[in-house]
């Protein structure tokens, strides 16, 4: 190290010193901490976008590639179902209620799982009155029949209630009581089961 | 590392594609039955049906029931088998109608009692591309309420013939179950109920004239 450098470094160190002290503002420091806190973050995925590079291809690889993306989104598109509308079934107001009776505001829609169709789908409400149960579920032809699909919401007084879009037509359906009772429901008529042996109730759907 | 990068990107369009196809095939059928035994036979029913056309759904929802209702391996094999063959039997009667859903009213309606000849008949009431799910699913209603299946079928196919549409074929069984469930003779009832839907229609004349082609006018 030379004098003349020596000199440089020895003034700038003597003015450093004779400087006030810098006292950092809390304010801009949290500023500071927070603008760095909100910025986003490249996630693993995004890094390794980040880095990846096309591959160069030729005018025969290029085609290749659009010909399969091409023939990806054809084969997809019959893996995509579409799912059916409810909102003009919705928009009727309709609520055919087996037994008769109306449906209680604030209870929810629940779709069915099973459910397809050929014509709109019209809300329809199951209601039983078991206020021992524990947990009650819809079961039917329209939801395969799967305890698990459809359950139903206890209310204050202990009813329990669904409202289900159905197609239109005759379905046949129980409710499962706490996983393993079937009961018809005793506000609708009775079907027969001549495969079973236990028979659920009916419930006829149509749009009015 | 370019070619690394190269076999990549076409592994992964590869791996894409087959995943997409695989998709697309039939979709594996979700039983959930605990028996492997009843699965199986329940599985080979389910796929003799489908490769002879006939929707697999309602199979597939009848073996549930039964593990619903908690039946025997034998009964749901028994039930599922009954079914396909009831399928079968309600697709040859409502040629040319090929939908799943006329298809799976067919046969419930058979399982009800309503004989083979009422089902063609609903069928020639209509058009062959206007479904008859509803006025199939109201036979079956009715005749499962006990009214004999030949005063059904008058009732059903003068409704359909005067034009009724579907929402009112509908509300006639809605309105006979009502009715017998107030102490009211289902014979009765259906007799009330569908000379007021009547009265809602044109008069047959009028029906005649205005009928689309295809559809028979009034006798």
């Amino acid at each position: 190290m030379s004098d003349g450098q020596d000199v440089v470094i020895r003034r700038v160190a003597e003015t450093l010193r004779s400087a006030p002290e810098a006292v950092p503002d809390p304010r801009a420091v949290a500023r500071l901490l927070s603008a760095a806190w909100e910025t986003p973050r490249p996630t693993g995925i995004r890094r390794w976008f980040g880095a990846w590079r096309m591959p160069a291809l030729s005018g025969l690889g290029a085609s290749a590639v659009a010909a399969a993306a091409l023939l990806m989104g054809f084969v997809v598109r019959g893996a995509v179902r579409e799912r059916p509308s409810q909102e003009p079934a919705m928009a009727t107001g309709e609520f055919p209620v087996p037994g008769g009776g109306t449906p209680s505001a604030g209870v929810p829609v629940v779709p069915a799982a099973a459910v397809t169709g050929e014509a709109a789908l019209v809300p329809t409400q199951f209601v039983l009155d078991r206020p021992d149960a524990h947990a009650v579920a819809l079961v039917g032809d329209f939801n395969d029949w799967q305890g698990g699909e459809t359950p139903l919401t206890r209310l204050e007084s202990g009813v329990w209630t669904a409202t289900v879009p159905l197609p239109p037509g005759r379905h046949v359906y129980a409710f499962l009581v706490d996983g393993t009772l079937v009961v018809a429901d005793p506000r609708a008529p009775k079907s027969g089961d001549a495969d079973y042996g236990r028979e659920g109730s009916v419930v006829m759907v149509f749009a009015r | 590392m370019r070619q690394l990068r190269s076999a990549t990107t076409i592994a992964a369009l590869v791996l894409a594609s087959a995943t997409a196809a695989a998709a697309q095939q039939p979709r594996p059928v979700a039983l959930s039955i605990a028996d492997a035994r009843t699965r199986q036979a329940v599985e080979r029913e389910i796929a003799r049906a489908e490769a002879r056309g006939l929707p697999t759904q309602p199979l597939v929802a009848k073996a549930m029931e039964g593990v619903t209702k908690q039946a025997s391996g034998e009964r749901i094999q028994a039930a599922v088998a009954s079914l396909a063959k009831r399928l079968e039997q309600a697709r040859v009667l409502l040629a040319p109608s090929t939908s799943a859903a006329e298809i799976a009213s067919g046969a419930d309606a058979l399982a009800a009692g309503v004989p083979g000849a009422a089902l063609k008949q609903i069928r020639a009431a209509w058009p062959a591309d206007r479904s008859v799910v509803m006025p199939l699913d109201v036979m079956t209603e009715l005749v499962a309420r006990g009214i004999p299946a030949k005063h059904a079928l008058e009732q059903i196919t003068a409704l359909m013939s005067r034009g009724a549409t579907p929402a009112q074929i509908a509300s006639l069984g809605s309105s006979v179950n009502a009715d017998v469930a107030a102490g009211l003779a289902p014979d009765a009832a259906l007799e009330v109920r569908a000379r007021g839907v009547m009265s809602l229609l044109p008069s047959p004349a009028a029906a005649a004239s205005s009928a689309p082609a295809g559809v028979r006018p009034p006798r």
